[in-house]
């Protein structure tokens, strides 16, 4: 077992990990069997309930126009309520079995390895020669090469299992599978790398422009400023066709062109979710996922920022009051910071998903243009959010064990910064596609 | 996201309110987040007959936008404090990230009417292929 912040980290500690995999998936069962099977299965017999009285309804000639609308209403806004809760419960539950397989298996892996014998690091100067640079990123990018060249194949087999449609192949799931496993184990590698990492040894660059500069950091600038563009395709997509929809605004203002009618006008997501949008479906409630989800964002910069800033501090000290139980001393609190980032960016997944669940269910789908631009759109930022959740599960595992502090706290930071990125990108992306 | 020392208006803004310039930058980005979602929740300024128009939401999203944006890039990543290479790097995509938007996002053939000139070059290719 390692002590406080050396470098000597036993194999022993990952089971730690696979115990945090274990109440990981504990909490998503918990909230999956109240939310989607308690509150869920209430919300979907008034659903049923209402659905069977719309159908009344509509046989019922002596209702009026108004009263059948009413009854309408309440249908839908009874399957909107079943969809928020049974899909904020499978949401969290599949969150969660992802993080405890991620987080059980890296733990499982490296608790299993071989001990390494760390009788000279007794010797902390040793270690100024050592770097840090590591291997696993390319086995994790071959395995994600693997995974993404077998991935069609791989949603038809899952179709297939789910008894959503065609006929299960098992060799459909080789591929992925394969770029799976090297996934997790370039993964829990990388960890294994990274753990006793104290800060002594950090990479420096040491010609020009990056000189003097930690490479790792220099290397993901460069990694965030390719997302930009990544971002940036996107966005100039939903430009160009955006310009060419004869949207309720532009028909207003008599920007569509000779012959169009009220009937051609294009509904963008905007006009789903946004009061006084074109679909009529806009209110406040409808706003308020993506509006949260913004402060949530913002809120979970924040809290890394804080996290960030405790590990740096050398005189850190426990604040007094209600706070003094949260952040009792500079280790718990920074886990702490980075449990509630972990926390924020949950509920951000949780949340985006009811919210796709309610457009789909309101008609708009992907199968459509404006439909397509704005889950894909989304759905990538989404998928970076999810990514860095990932990451971020591990960071909570160190400071959990060995510890964050002035030394080896730039694994925070440079992890900070793409989740700023993840952030900055929604300042965008939110406008654009909630808004506007 | 590095550390070094408070200048300036960090150095101020802590002394005289004994908090740091991550906590007021985290404050603008809520005060103006809830602009942002404001405008475009109200059809007319609150406590006022002023219709909120369309032009208006624009002007707001862009401005609180650029302003959010450089709350996050040059406090939170940082890029204010950290040496200049990074800004740099950090800008290098614009260029390409510009063009585009231009070239691509606002050049549309078939795009609605009446959208100034600019916004759709007459470039053969595009209507012609």
């Amino acid at each position: 077992m390692m002590s406080g912040f050396n470098n000597h980290v036993d194999n022993s500690v990952w089971g730690r990990a696979v115990l945090m995999a274990g109440a990981i998936l504990t909490i998503g069962i918990v909230a999956f069997a109240a939310l989607g099977l308690g509150v869920g299965s209430v919300k979907h017999d008034e659903y049923m309930e209402a659905k069977g009285e719309y159908k009344d309804a509509l046989k019922d000639t002596s209702l009026t126009e108004s009263e059948l609308y009413k009854i309408h209403h309440h249908e839908i806004d009874a399957h909107l309520s079943y969809l928020t809760y049974w899909v904020a419960g499978v949401t969290i539950l599949a969150i969660s079995g992802i993080y405890a397989i991620f987080l059980g298996v890296g733990g499982f892996f490296n608790s299993i390895q071989p001990q390494e014998d760390h009788g000279h690091d007794d010797h902390h100067d040793d270690h100024h020669d050592e770097h840090h640079g590591s291997a696993s990123p390319i086995v994790f990018c071959t395995g994600v090469l693997l995974f993404l060249m077998g991935f069609p194949d791989f949603v038809e087999g899952m179709r297939a299992l789910l008894s959503q449609g065609g006929t299960f192949a098992p060799g459909d799931m080789v591929l992925s599978t394969i770029g799976l496993t090297i996934i997790m184990i370039g993964v829990a590698n990388w960890w294994r790398e990274d753990l006793p990492f104290i800060g002594h040894g950090e990479q420096i660059a040491t010609s020009a422009p990056f000189e003097g500069e930690h490479i790792r950091k220099a290397g993901l600038w460069v990694f965030i400023m390719s997302e930009v563009m990544v971002f940036a395709t996107f966005f100039s997509s939903y430009l160009r066709i955006r310009t060419e929809w004869c949207t309720k605004w532009a028909f207003d203002e008599g920007r569509c062109g000779v012959g169009m009618t009220e009937g051609d006008i294009v509904m963008t997501a905007s006009d789903y979710l946004r009061p006084g949008g074109a679909a009529g479906t806009g209110d406040f409630w409808t706003m308020l996922p993506g509006a949260v989800n913004t402060f949530a964002l913002i809120v979970s910069s924040y809290t890394i920022v804080l996290a960030l800033k405790t590990a740096k501090d050398k005189d850190w000290e426990a604040p007094k009051g209600a706070l003094k139980f949260l952040l009792p001393d500079k280790k718990t609190a920074v886990r702490n910071y980075l449990i509630a980032t972990l926390a924020l960016g949950s509920m951000f997944i949780v949340l985006k998903l009811v919210e796709w669940s309610h457009l789909v269910a309101e008609g708009f789908t992907v199968g459509t243009v404006q439909g397509s631009i704005f889950f894909v759109a989304t759905g990538a930022h989404g998928l970076h959010v999810f990514v860095g959740l990932l990451i971020m599960l591990y960071l909570v595992f160190k400071a959990d064990t060995v510890g964050y502090d002035e030394e080896n706290g730039q694994g925070i930071e440079y992890f900070g910064l793409y989740w700023h990125f993840v952030d900055l990108a929604w300042v965008v992306i939110f406008p654009a596609f909630y808004l506007y | 996201m590095g550390e070094h020392a408070e200048t300036g208006l960090e150095k101020w803004l802590l002394d005289k309110t004994g908090k740091d310039i991550y906590f007021w930058n985290f404050q603008i980005l809520m005060f103006f987040t809830l602009f942002e979602v404001g405008a475009v929740f109200f059809e007319v300024i609150p406590g006022t007959d002023i219709r909120i128009t369309r032009y208006m939401v624009w002007a707001i999203l862009i401005v609180v936008g650029i302003i959010k944006g450089y709350g996050i890039a040059a406090y939170f990543m940082h890029l204010r404090g950290d040496p200049r290479i990074y800004t740099r790097t950090a800008l290098f995509p614009v260029l390409f990230v510009l063009l585009m938007m231009w070239g691509i996002g606002l050049s549309n053939p078939e795009a609605i009417t009446e959208l100034p000139a600019w916004c759709t070059p007459d470039w053969d290719y595009a209507t012609n292929r």
